[in-house]
């Protein structure tokens, strides 16, 4: 059993991880050139109304005042209003509508390279240097070398434009509306029982999925095939053989749980790239996501949206590797000492 | 709409290959069209392509679906400049006037009549028109949608209001009273001809007063009396859905619903439209306008823009651009034509005034500056620049209507001008530090262009070229930091002949007179060449042939109350 203390330790972390991550996109985005006021109030204003945009959103206070007060915010996960993006809305209310998006597409990526990695993995350990073996070992590594921005567009060019299979952009047909309730997709046509929106969902999700997924299985059947063959090797599963159980049991059910271990470590770093792989894919498949949310807002100098998408992403990402500790020592017990 | 028959069966490829549950989803959406799959449209979104989708099996509801590329980012009138978000208010909302579709003239609104007499205004207004939320419309909610946008003292003043709310009204109104409930009376701060335009455009619509003075959030509810009203705000997705105004006071809009639709890239935006899941497309580029033109779904159709881009020789800053000579042997030296036929890929015309040629006003007689690279070194050589010197040309990087291509024009402009020994160097920057950079002057010279707000000249003649300020006795330019200088005004140009033909014109109502007073403000600025005139933008859109009606307009719509869908 995981002990309350190390969860407590771990999440105690998240503060210092925070208060440098805040820090660091603060300063960022106060270095960097544009001024809000001027964005905010267009090309029209005059000098004056741009000084009065600028006092009411309190950008003309001493820099270390506006670190305070976002620093204060930042305790209170009050991130302000938004600028530009969502004129006057909550950070806090867009990136709770937005986050399911992101999450589902990251989930659904992360499931894709499960489902298809894993097997692809033990399937190459088992049958080790013969053409199974090759091939996807090739698949592998051809999948680990695309990056997003060249296979997205080419899937959308193939499936979407050229076959015209598959939609190109967006999450659900642009008929169907549904009331979110959970904000994921899948989950909401489904409860709103309107079947048509799900699969229209689904249809729409496919390349998102697939490109997100490509990279994690790649990564995942290479991580695993390596981690099996080494378990193979050792001796008690040679002993296991050698006291008459068939191979394929020993390889279920003594090698696959020591080798998930390694395998564990990089699904949790993996999701972090998730996320960031998001980032891409929302924006190829122009997906409304806190990934898309952070390039509009980056380039309409929207600063309370970045600072809040920022920190949700630095948030996000501790908590998955605080989830990925927590399972290694379900796995393996020693590993929390 | 329901989906094309032609376009299901490829889809029916994938739901033969994706199995049974995607096979429903056609079967579904056949059936919300009452199995008729001929109607146009709609087939090319992944098996969906119906409005029988959406829980209104059955219905036989026409949507038309607009294509853009940004989401509104609010719905709120006076909360912004944005002309993405003027697209959707003005489907629910209307202003005291309005502009002719398709053309720059005012036509009724909410006000039957009008007139402009000196500085007073008086407005009768229309009776038995509602709101969205029921009440009644009187001269009271459009006090009250005046003194949200601009009043501090109103309890229910809207603190973010955009800057239109006094460039538009604030700066000319003096008060406003209404003798009874259909009439309006306004006292201008000063004659100011142009005012009834502005009472015509997006910002200056009218808001219930009771969504003012209630509760309803504005930036993500509609309270006006257009003849859509929203249905579903759904920023998750980037889209928004109006339905149509059932007790809307004029004629009943052509189709039953309206979709504002999210594609970012022009490409995708194009591709949708050719393939039948957009009806209307806007923001085409030479690349995506041959994508439509292409197809045998679709087509593009241009109207004049009121619009210009140029480049502003920054007169506070760059010593010699304060020679009329020099900025003339510019002009001459850019080779304009090139860049709007080579470039702009001929979806633009050369222009040679502040004033486009759809506005009153407009000088037929000018004529772009000729490429002439002898007559721009003689000129340079008179001027004592014979040796050439050198500037920074500030651009920002991504296309914009005016512009559809900064860098290379940028880089056209940087090479005509090495011909005649002027080096320049480019800046180029994104488009909110672009902002930034050149309100505070800091600009040799700039890449600019101007979308009119109100289809006025004055909205060109006055708010680019006029300093609003005091100008020093003899000098023809001001100086950045005057106080109270119109930093719109990005040439810092200050010519007090045409400041003074611009303010009368200002002050002459007859509209012949102001023609004439513009004519002339336009060869002046044409001769001092404050500018290097680029170019008048086309609107481009992509219509679907399944629209009827729709009529492109350069100001105000899209009007969509009119479209036909087959």
């Amino acid at each position: 059993m995981v002990s309350k203390r190390f969860v407590f330790k771990r999440l105690l972390m998240l503060f210092p991880v925070l208060f440098g991550v805040a820090t660091v996109v603060f300063a960022i985005l106060h270095l960097s050139p544009g001024d809000p006021a001027v964005v905010i109030a267009g090309d029209r204003a005059s000098q004056e109304f741009v000084n009065q945009v600028r006092s009411d959103l309190g950008l003309d206070d001493p820099l270390w005042q506006q670190y305070v007060r976002f620093l204060g915010e930042v305790a209170t996960f009050d991130f302000g209003q938004s600028y530009q993006v969502n004129r006057g809305a909550a950070v806090s209310q867009i990136l709770a509508d937005r986050l399911p998006i992101t999450i589902e597409l990251a989930l659904l990526g992360q499931f894709a390279g499960l489902l298809f990695g894993l097997p692809l993995g033990i399937l190459s350990a088992v049958k080790q240097d013969t053409w199974t073996d090759h091939l996807t070992r090739i698949g592998a590594l051809s999948g680990i070398s695309v990056p997003i921005y060249w296979s997205g567009p080419l899937l959308i060019l193939l499936f979407a434009q050229f076959l015209g299979l598959l939609p190109t952009s967006g999450r659900i047909g642009s008929e169907y509306f549904v009331e979110p309730v959970t904000g994921l997709i899948l989950v909401d046509t489904l409860l709103a029982g309107n079947v048509a929106a799900f699969q229209s969902a689904v249809v729409h999700l496919l390349l998102p999925v697939v490109v997100l997924g490509i990279y994690q299985m790649a990564l995942l059947s290479r991580m695993m095939r390596s981690s099996m063959v080494e378990v193979i090797r050792q001796d008690y599963m040679r002993t296991a053989r050698a006291k008459g159980q068939g191979s394929k049991i020993t390889v279920m059910k003594h090698g696959l749980r020591n080798a998930f271990i390694p395998v564990i470590t990089v699904v949790g770093i993996q999701f972090g790239s998730l996320l960031g792989g998001a980032v891409l894919t929302e924006t190829v498949f122009e997906i409304n996501g806190i990934g898309t949310l952070l390039v509009d807002a980056i380039n309409r100098s929207d600063y309370p949206v970045v600072q809040g998408t920022v920190l949700v992403f630095a948030v996000l990402y501790t908590l998955v590797n605080l989830g990925v500790d927590l399972t290694y020592s379900v796995l393996d017990p020693r590993i929390e000492q | 709409m329901c989906p094309d028959t032609t376009g299901t069966s490829r889809r029916s490829f994938l739901q033969r290959a994706g199995g049974a549950t995607v096979a429903t989803a056609s079967v579904a959406s056949l059936a919300g069209c009452g199995g008729d799959g001929g109607d146009g449209g709609g087939g090319g979104d992944g098996g969906d392509g119906s409005d029988g989708g959406d829980g209104n099996s059955g219905d036989d509801t026409t949507s038309l679906r607009y294509g853009r590329g940004a989401h509104s980012s609010t719905l709120d009138p006076q909360n912004t400049t944005s002309g993405e978000v003027a697209k959707v208010t003005n489907q629910a909302y209307e202003g005291l006037i309005a502009f002719q579709p398709g053309e720059a003239s005012l036509v009724e609104s909410l006000a039957t009549d009008w007139s402009l007499d000196g500085d007073s205004v008086t407005l009768t207004l229309r009776e038995g028109v509602s709101f969205h939320d029921g009440s009644e419309f009187t001269a009271d909610d459009f006090i009250a949608t005046y003194r949200r946008f601009v009043d501090d003292d109103y309890e229910y003043h809207f603190a973010d209001s955009s800057v239109y709310g006094p460039f538009t009204l604030g700066n000319w109104i003096d008060s406003i009273e209404a003798p009874g409930d259909y009439e309006l009376s306004i006292t201008l701060t000063q004659t100011y001809a142009p005012f009834l335009r502005n009472l015509a455009m997006f910002a200056a619509v009218v808001i219930s007063q009771d969504a003012i003075e209630g509760d309803t959030n504005l930036g993500e509810e509609m309270v006006g009396t257009g003849p859509f009203q929203l249905e579903t705000l759904d920023d998750a997705n980037n889209r928004i859905r109006l339905t149509t105004f059932d007790d809307y006071w004029g004629e009943a809009p052509n189709v039953d619903r309206v979709l504002f639709l999210t594609r970012g890239q022009n490409s995708t935006r194009a591709q949708a439209l050719v393939e039948e899941e957009l009806d209307i497309i806007d923001g085409l580029d030479p690349d995506s306008m041959q994508i439509v033109d292409g197809s045998d779904t679709a087509e593009t159709r241009t109207a004049t823009g009121i619009n210009i881009g140029y480049m502003a020789f920054n007169l506070s800053r760059v010593e010699a651009f304060r020679d009329r000579r020099v900025r003339r042997a510019i002009s001459y030296a850019i080779d304009t034509q090139a860049i709007v036929e080579n470039i702009y890929s001929g979806i633009a015309t050369q222009a040679d005034q502040p004033i486009p040629p759809a506005l009153f006003g407009h000088n037929d007689d000018i004529s772009p500056y000729e490429y002439d690279p002898e007559q721009a070194q003689s000129l340079l050589d008179e001027a004592g620049y014979g040796d050439g010197f050198s500037f920074s040309l500030t651009t920002f990087q991504n296309p914009r209507g005016y512009n559809p291509a900064p860098l290379p024009t940028a880089q056209t402009i940087r090479s005509n001008l090495a011909e005649v020994g002027i080096e320049v160097s480019i800046d180029d920057r994104q488009f909110s530090d672009y902002l930034t950079y050149t309100s505070q002057g800091s600009h040799d010279a700039t890449l600019a262009g101007w979308y009119t707000d109100n289809a006025d000249p004055d909205n060109f003649c006055y708010v680019l070229l006029h300093p609003q300020t005091d100008v020093p006795e003899g000098q023809d330019w001001v100086s950045w930091d005057t106080e109270g200088f119109n930093t719109s005004n990005n040439a810092a140009w200050a010519n007090s002949e045409y400041m003074s033909v611009v303010e009368e014109a200002q002050r002459t109502t007859n509209q012949e007179d102001r023609a004439e007073l513009y004519q002339e403000a336009a060869q002046i600025a044409h001769d001092e060449a404050p500018w290097v005139f680029l170019d008048y933008a086309d609107e481009v859109r992509g219509v679907s042939n399944s629209v009827n009606n729709y009529s492109v307009a350069a100001i105000g719509g899209p009007f969509l109350e009119q479209v036909e869908l087959e």
